[in-house]
């Protein structure tokens, strides 16, 4: 049996286990050794890929593989986390008893589904497995019982939908061009790829527009990222982790390959212009949006549609250390982003609220998620000596050599993003008062996730693997940049 | 067996019906209609599909008519009226951002733009004029039904709306190439997101009923317990 196959006959395991446990426990432990079987085909494709399935709708290469290891990381401290904040939820009432089952089977069919687009590498197949991804996330987000939830969950399935639609437009059109230029239609992204040189310019580049369209909704790019700070603030802080970290890349994963294609033609001035454009706006909004914000949780959604912002600057620019960064900078920015929200969401559940006014003596109360939020905030805005430090610095070092003017725009615009931050930190820090509120004790299971990111994001800023190096290297070539 | 002639015209009038049946729902405010327009806008979609059929023969498209009909009139619209029925609201009142006067000038405007953008792209692809008139209408209901779903606030309209981009999806398919499995598919996930929707939307009724009547636990029934006990206090004193 291949690798693919053996994981999907995993997952069906694990997902009829988790029908059959009772315990919280059980089912948590049980999507964990999911999670990890994902790593472990990361792993095992390393040495095999490229590996064709199914037909050649699926293709495992060294993108995918990139790619599974972040999300099988991500998935894994945002499970560890989730047994016990789970626990929490059903205590306060926020979360019926009867709907943690639904919980463990909609996060583990996410992860089947995420795990699968990855794989995909037929544009269409791609495209109904991340549709399928915005749904179950959609469900997640509602599944906690309150109105609020129900609206920001609506609000997310219609706008991404909606623009995932035009994407759907744009395959169409894809297909119609490889039709009329190879004789047979093809969606498989190696035979795009392949072939890219014999289709009509013009006529690729509105397909890119519309496709781009659709991915870029996934990703929280300005105009499309209305609804992700309600999402992402109503969301089970493991579940905000998930979209902020996996579903951002999930986007920008499908832009980068379909831009690959456009770059072989005499299109990519046009796409890179695009892309420059949403690129420069999801800054400008988002940054724009965090100065006034009193959110913490909104605060850090914002930050995500800023960085994918930055990723879409530097594919924009498209020299292959550019694309280089940005790839080190989707790891960089799911692991700071998993410490971020998984520390407010202990702020979160000692003071049931993210508003910064109602949070007090933080540090006494909670020392660990302060930490977290301050050094993760650190991280975020790319300080040394953390990981995001390194691909963000590079990625300005590319817009440096593109276009000077761009350069200080966008660095304005970054220290501005860094005033929102200092502000709110120093609001939610330098508050204390004489009140008697109960010490939540957060568990273990919620604080050993933090200090591990924590050390992992400090380690790659100082240390960057050779592994790392080759893959990467790898994929830029894969992807003929 | 009806003549190619026959069918071309017959194919043309169903999609300019198909468009008509767009504006009429960009205008309702009446949820039942919208929801009988639409299937209505369906099943006229079915039929674009089987006169496509009667000129070339493909067998996909006589399949895809029969899903069309099953999922698209019949099924999708009865899962709409229950949901409908459970939430119990008839009428869209509110028009969030634009008037129906302003949306049907909206929709002239952009399906004009359409038909002056695409002008340029589908060139190259050589379509006869029957293909270029169905990919531009099918891209025109598309964003007919995307000014619903950001103009109107009832979540019942919006569906609609989405329904009714997905079908413009669907037009500008069958006119521009014929996909292998692929448009089947988004049928499916359309299904699908409504029962989703379905499931989200009751658990959404259910909770806010729940808050409804802790809150009226809160104040109604305290206060009587107070009154009851004030009262019998007061009959132990006389």
């Amino acid at each position: 049996m291949q690798a693919l196959e053996a994981y999907l006959a995993y997952s069906m395991l694990v997902l009829a286990a988790t029908l059959l446990s009772r315990t919280n426990r059980a089912m948590n432990l049980i999507a964990l050794t999911h999670a990890v079987s994902c790593i472990a085909l990361a792993a095992y494709s390393l040495g095999n890929a490229p590996m064709h399935y199914f037909d050649n709708n699926f293709l495992i290469d060294s993108l995918s593989i990139y790619e599974f290891f972040i999300t099988g990381i991500i998935f894994f401290f945002a499970l560890v986390y989730a047994g016990a904040h789970l626990e929490r939820l059903v205590e306060l009432g926020l979360l019926e008893k009867r709907n943690t089952k639904l919980y463990y089977l909609s996060l583990n069919c996410l992860l089947i589904f995420t795990i699968l687009s990855f794989a995909s590498n037929n544009l269409a197949v791609f495209w109904i497995f991340v549709e399928l991804t915005t749904f179950f996330t959609a469900f997640l987000i509602a599944i906690l019982n309150s109105k609020k939830n129900i609206d920001a969950s609506l609000k997310y399935i219609f706008v991404t939908s909606t623009a995932m639609l035009f994407a759907f437009i744009g395959i169409i059109l894809i297909f119609a061009l490889s039709e009329s230029a190879l004789g047979k239609g093809t969606l498989n992204w190696d035979e795009l790829l392949a072939n890219a040189r014999s289709f009509s310019p013009g006529f690729l580049a509105a397909s890119f527009a519309f496709i781009f369209i659709g991915f870029s909704a996934k990703s929280g790019v300005a105009p499309f990222h209305t609804p992700l700070p309600h999402a992402y603030s109503k969301a089970p802080s493991a579940v905000s982790t998930i979209i902020s970290a996996v579903m951002l890349n999930l986007g920008i994963y499908g832009i980068l390959r379909t831009y690959a294609v456009v770059r072989q033609t005499s299109a990519a001035p046009a796409a890179s212009n695009l892309l420059l454009a949403f690129g420069l706006l999801s800054i400008f909004v988002a940054t724009f949006s965090m100065l006034h914000q009193r959110n913490v949780k909104k605060l850090v959604a914002f930050s995500s549609t800023e960085h994918s912002g930055l990723m879409l600057i530097g594919l924009a620019i498209g020299t292959p250390l550019a694309v280089f960064w940005v790839l080190y900078h989707m790891l960089a920015h799911a692991l700071t982003k998993a410490v971020l929200f998984l520390s407010t969401g202990i702020l979160q559940r000692q003071y049931n609220s993210n508003n910064a006014g109602k949070i007090i003596n933080a540090f006494k109360l909670q020392p660990l998620a302060s930490i977290g939020l301050i050094l993760g905030g650190a991280a975020i805005l790319g300080i040394p000596p953390f990981v995001i430090f390194i691909s963000k610095y590079s990625i300005l070092v590319q817009l440096a050599g593109y276009s000077l003017p761009l350069l200080l725009l966008v660095l304005l615009l970054l220290l501005l993003a860094s005033a929102a931050f200092l502000s709110l930190g120093t609001e939610i820090f330098t508050h204390t008062q004489d009140t008697r509120i109960e010490r939540y004790n957060a568990p273990k299971r919620m604080t050993a996730p933090i200090v591990a990111l924590i050390i992992l994001v400090f380690v790659l800023g100082i240390y960057f693997p050779s592994e790392i190096y080759a893959l990467l290297t790898k994929i830029v070539s894969d992807l003929k940049f | 067996m009806i003549t190619a002639a026959l069918a071309e015209s017959l194919t043309q009038a169903l999609v300019v019906l198909v468009l008509i049946s767009g504006a009429f729902i960009v205008t309702r405010k009446d949820l039942l209609s919208l929801v009988s327009t639409y299937q209505m806008q369906s099943l006229l979609l079915a039929g674009v599909a089987l006169s496509l059929y009667s000129v070339d023969q493909s067998p996909t498209l006589l399949y895809l008519a029969g899903l069309t009909l099953v999922s698209k009139v019949l099924l999708i619209p009865y899962i709409i009226k229950r949901i409908q029925r459970k939430i119990n609201i008839s009428r869209d009142m509110e028009f969030h951002y634009v008037s129906p006067i302003a949306s049907i000038f909206i929709t002239i405007i952009l399906i004009l733009l359409v038909y002056g953008a695409f002008s340029n792209i589908l060139k190259e692809l050589a379509l006869s004029n029957l293909f270029y008139l169905g990919a531009v209408f099918g891209i025109s209901l598309t964003l007919m039904g995307m000014l619903i779903t950001f103009s109107r606030k009832k979540v019942i309209t919006k569906i609609i709306g989405y329904l009714t981009m997905e079908n413009g999806v669907l037009l500008f398919s069958l006119f521009i190439t014929e996909l292998p499995f692929i448009i089947e598919v988004l049928i499916l996930v359309d299904l699908f997101m409504i029962v989703l929707l379905a499931t989200i939307l009751s658990i959404g009724m259910d909770s806010s009923v729940e808050a409804y009547q802790e809150r009226f636990h809160q104040l109604h029934i305290e206060d009587l317990q107070e009154k009851l006990h004030l009262h019998r206090k007061h009959r132990g004193e006389s």
